[in-house]
């Protein structure tokens, strides 16, 4: 299962001689399992660039200020100036030799082909400058939204622009991403504008992150930011499930960790003293009463439900016996569908509900057919739930992972597997943690900034869109 | 009910291992106590409690509070505790003491604090606490048995004692680091840093010329002979050229030196607070009472010095006061450093909105209004000490007519910030 390439790379003088003969090894992710942070970005130095028309210097400069970060400006517009004295962190100058943390590019102004030059100007002289394991995340509103053909399409070529930036950084372990920040969401920018900047984001890169307004804004929390609340994480004995609920705990939530009858020991070792294990077999015709009924005794709110569980059960369509095809739509998607209803009475004022889809979903995989119908359904889920939750103050999202390295895909072929993990900018896999911090980041008061979206976890697989 | 400040002493202030290396916090806290209660006039038997602060405790009596009960001769009646909080340990030991007589539980507090850096206990590794204690409490243990474990320890790594530092247990930062990071962040420069010192040197000079620390002075009989009537720290004489030659002391192009910096001290101090209906009973002058306290926190990693930012306006607050509207300000000098980020951040609008949500900025210090008697960086830093220095010298500061209200500021470790506003008393009572 371990990733013998990824361990050689970790090695400097191997790494130099494998450059020397052309050949590269993938990068080594910087990631932290501390908790959130107030100063998420303590001293990192960020490159503010401004494209004509830039509309977000207020909360950016607030936001970078609040975390921790230096901006680094060459002339900087007053909320920078107020922001660095509030906190103080006086802002840098942009001179050619300052390394840099991130960059943090404002589009939002972009509206014509000519505008778009600035991605070109700006970034270039800076890119040199972006440490490994760097950010550049790009600010623009939704094309949705462009009064006309051209400014349309200009938007919409930010996209292009990012997804193949984030190609070429990933060879240093950098990333870049973007949110898309409509009219009025500029208030919501602090919460994923903190995430995509850190270390949490490891492995997200080339992703579109839409932020929405109709969620009522959550006041932040930055440090245990689920404390007290009741969580419900579905398929927590093992992997992504088990990651999920480490970080649950360590932002301060309680738990029920559920996994199927036969995982008790596991899912008790998993949750610990801060929540309760339930085992249940989500397809039996009682298990969504059941839990509700473990939710109403644990005081009948439930702040955040983590729809995680899942199977595999791969044949090619020609060779699927009928019962595979059904355990898989039943546990992947009959049984999220069954459960959110019964859950749907208990969900807290301001919740949020998470579904697990998958780039097998998004982008296809052979022998997959009923794991990717699943698993799109999932993304077709969460795009109605998200505005038919919304007035109620809760968001609904889903992760789509790409190869992760779990027991899952460690029984992958060798060959299948290593295509796997190489094919995306990152050149590996990534790890149930990388998942488990965005689920993490959805479930907070912040994560709301969003809500009907598909965030993909893949390190910008190749495949999938 | 309101308490009262009625008077108070303190012992003079050295440096750490000079003249009162003899005296252990315990003693120098018995000499405040039995100077106060002389200065006062006052019978031990009047005293119902007693509160003190300190920084470095003996491990063997961390209760050093009900010590210095003991050994000053107070009743053995009279009930003591101990409070930490690190350098606002004394102003927390008042602000208990004010607490015990709003809430009717005594009349008569003496609250003070000190601390002897001389005196700080050198820690063993723990390597050898847990191989030498099983052996140190057996009980009978024979030659033997120390031999077997002399034969188990290594000279390097189990015997030599851990050096104590001025270090923040989560960051592991230094103090004079996070002033250097406070300095950087808030661009404050040497210079300014170097002329604040020389203000508070020369301030202080100046008060110790004028007599003004002799109402609040007692001196300390040395017991290797002698007697020490004076602080001895006070360099009224420096110069800003001496202070600019200076070596910065935390990082190699850094602007913190020995002569910006507080020195490790020795000292105690305290005050005797009393209820109205006490002060009249023992005839004694109602200097000046508390209108409020505050005490806050900040993330030690962000910056560990900026307390009294965030305190003072909350006391302000608590008291209905605007900062303009106070006559003295006392702010403990830990730092230059930390005293100029302070006063930056409080005259910063963008601050007051963003970290205050006032509509404005906090206001200025003025410097005729700011540490007028010199502060810790000329008169030394004893850390539990400092906060009742402070009250006294304010106390005598408003009862001797020159001010209304005062305003104190009191940055400590973990990122503390203390603040209080005090105001003048009635003065001597009236009997009627």
């Amino acid at each position: 299962m371990a990733d013998r390439l990824l361990r050689i790379g970790r090695n400097q003088a191997i790494r130099s001689l494998a450059g020397g003969v052309g050949v590269s090894l993938p990068p080594t992710l910087r990631r932290t399992v501390e908790p959130w942070s107030e100063r998420e970005l303590e001293g990192q130095a960020i490159a503010v660039l401004r494209a004509p028309g830039a509309s977000l210097d207020e909360p950016l400069a607030r936001t970078l200020a609040e975390a921790g970060a230096q901006a680094v400006l060459t002339e900087a517009p007053l909320p920078f100036i107020e922001a660095a004295e509030a906190w103080s962190r006086p802002i840098l100058a942009d001179e050619p030799e300052r390394r840099l943390d991130a960059i943090v590019l404002d589009a939002t102004g972009i509206g014509s082909v000519d505008d778009l030059r600035a991605l070109h100007t700006l970034l270039q002289p800076r890119l040199g400058s972006l440490r490994s394991n760097g950010r550049v995340l790009l600010l623009a509103r939704p094309p949705d939204e462009a009064d006309g053909p051209e400014p349309a399409a200009c938007r919409r070529a930010v996209e292009g622009f990012m997804r193949s930036l984030a190609r070429e950084l990933g060879r240093k372990g950098s990333t870049a991403n973007e949110l898309l920040v409509p009219q009025g969401a500029e208030s919501r920018l602090a919460a994923p504008t903190r995430w995509f900047l850190s270390a949490r984001s490891a492995y997200v890169s080339g992703q579109v992150l839409r932020l929405s307004t109709s969620l009522p804004s959550s006041a932040a929390a930055w440090r245990r930011p689920l404390d007290g609340r009741l969580v419900l994480v579905t398929g927590a004995a093992r992997g992504i499930g088990e990651a999920t609920v480490a970080v649950l705990v360590r932002e301060g939530a309680r738990v029920i960790a559920l996994d199927r009858p036969g995982e008790e020991d596991r899912l008790a070792a998993v949750v610990g003293d801060h929540g309760l294990p339930l085992a249940v077999d989500l397809s039996s015709p009682d298990a969504p009463e059941r839990i509700a009924a473990c939710v109403r005794e644990q005081g009948g709110r439930l702040h955040a439900a983590v729809h995680n569980a899942g199977i595999t059960r791969d044949k090619t369509l020609g060779r699927m016996p009928p019962e595979l095809w059904e355990a898989v739509l039943d546990v992947n998607l009959r049984s999220v569908l069954r459960l959110h209803a019964a859950l749907d009475p208990l969900l807290a004022a301001d919740a949020r509900v998470v579904c697990l889809s998958s780039i097998a979903g998004l982008a296809g995989n052979p022998g997959q057919t009923a794991y990717a119908a699943s698993k799109a359904g999932i993304a077709g889920l969460v795009a109605d739930l998200g505005p038919r939750l919304a007035p109620r103050g809760i968001a609904v999202n889903a992760i789509a992972p790409g190869f992760i390295e779990t027991r899952l895909t460690a029984a992958i072929p060798l060959v299948t597997r290593e295509f796997g993990r190489r094919l995306c900018n990152l050149s590996q896999g990534g790890l149930p943690q990388d998942v488990a911090e965005a689920i993490l980041y959805f479930c907070s008061p912040g994560g709301g900034a969003s809500t009907g979206q598909v965030l993909r976890v893949c390190g910008g697989s190749l495949v999938g869109a | 009910m309101h308490a009262f400040i009625v008077g108070g002493a303190r012992t003079p202030f050295t440096r750490a291992f000079g003249e009162l290396v003899e005296l252990d916090t315990i003693a120098l806290g018995v000499v405040a106590v039995q100077g106060a209660l002389r200065r006062l006039e006052l019978p031990a038997s009047a005293v119902d409690a007693l509160v003190w602060g300190g920084v470095i405790l003996p491990p063997d009596s961390p209760n050093i509070g009900r010590e210095i009960a003991l050994d000053a001769g107070l009743p053995p009646t009279v009930e003591a505790m101990t409070v930490s909080r690190a350098c606002a340990s004394g102003l927390q030991a008042i602000a208990d003491g004010v607490a015990k007589i709003e809430r009717g539980e005594a009349e008569v507090v003496i609250a003070g604090g000190g601390d002897s850096t001389s005196n700080a206990p050198l820690t063993m590794p723990p390597s050898l606490v847990r191989k030498a204690g099983p052996v140190a409490m057996k009980r009978g243990a024979g030659p033997m048995d120390w031999l077997k474990l002399a034969t188990t320890l290594s000279p390097g790594r189990d015997l030599v004692p851990r050096k104590p530092r001025v270090a923040e247990r989560s960051t592991g930062e230094l103090m004079g680091e996070a002033a250097e990071k406070m300095a950087g962040r808030n661009q404050v420069s040497r210079a300014e840093q170097d002329a604040f010192a020389l203000r508070s040197q020369q301030r202080a000079a100046a008060a110790v010329a004028a007599g003004r620390f002799n109402e609040e002075l007692v001196p300390v009989d040395l017991p290797r002979g002698g007697r020490l009537t004076a602080d001895t720290l006070i360099r009224g004489d420096t110069t800003l050229e001496r202070l600019s030659t200076l070596k910065p002391a935390f990082a190699r192009d850094g602007t913190i030196t020995a002569g910006n910096a507080t020195a490790l001290t020795d000292g105690a101090a305290c005050v005797v607070l009393m209820s109205e209906a006490a002060a009249r009973r023992y005839g004694q002058p109602m200097l000046a009472r508390f209108r409020s306290f505050a005490w806050v926190g900040v993330d030690p990693a962000d910056q560990l010095l900026m307390g009294p930012a965030l305190a003072m306006p909350l006391a302000l607050k608590r008291a209905g006061l605007e900062l303009s509207e106070v006559d003295r300000v006392e702010l403990h000098e830990a730092f230059a450093a930390q005293v100029l980020s302070v006063q930056r951040m409080l005259e910063s609008e963008a601050f007051g909105r963003e970290r205050l949500g006032r509509d404005g900025a906090v206001g200025t210090i003025h410097p005729e209004r700011l540490n007028v008697h010199g502060g810790s960086l000329a008169l030394g830093h004893p850390f539990a000490a400092t906060g009742a220095r402070i009250a006294l010298t304010l106390a005598h500061e408003l009862a001797q007519g020159a001010a209304r209200t005062g305003l104190i500021g009191i940055c400590a470790a973990g990122g503390l910030g203390a603040a209080a506003v005090m105001e003048r008393g009635p003065g001597e009572p009236t009997n009627s």
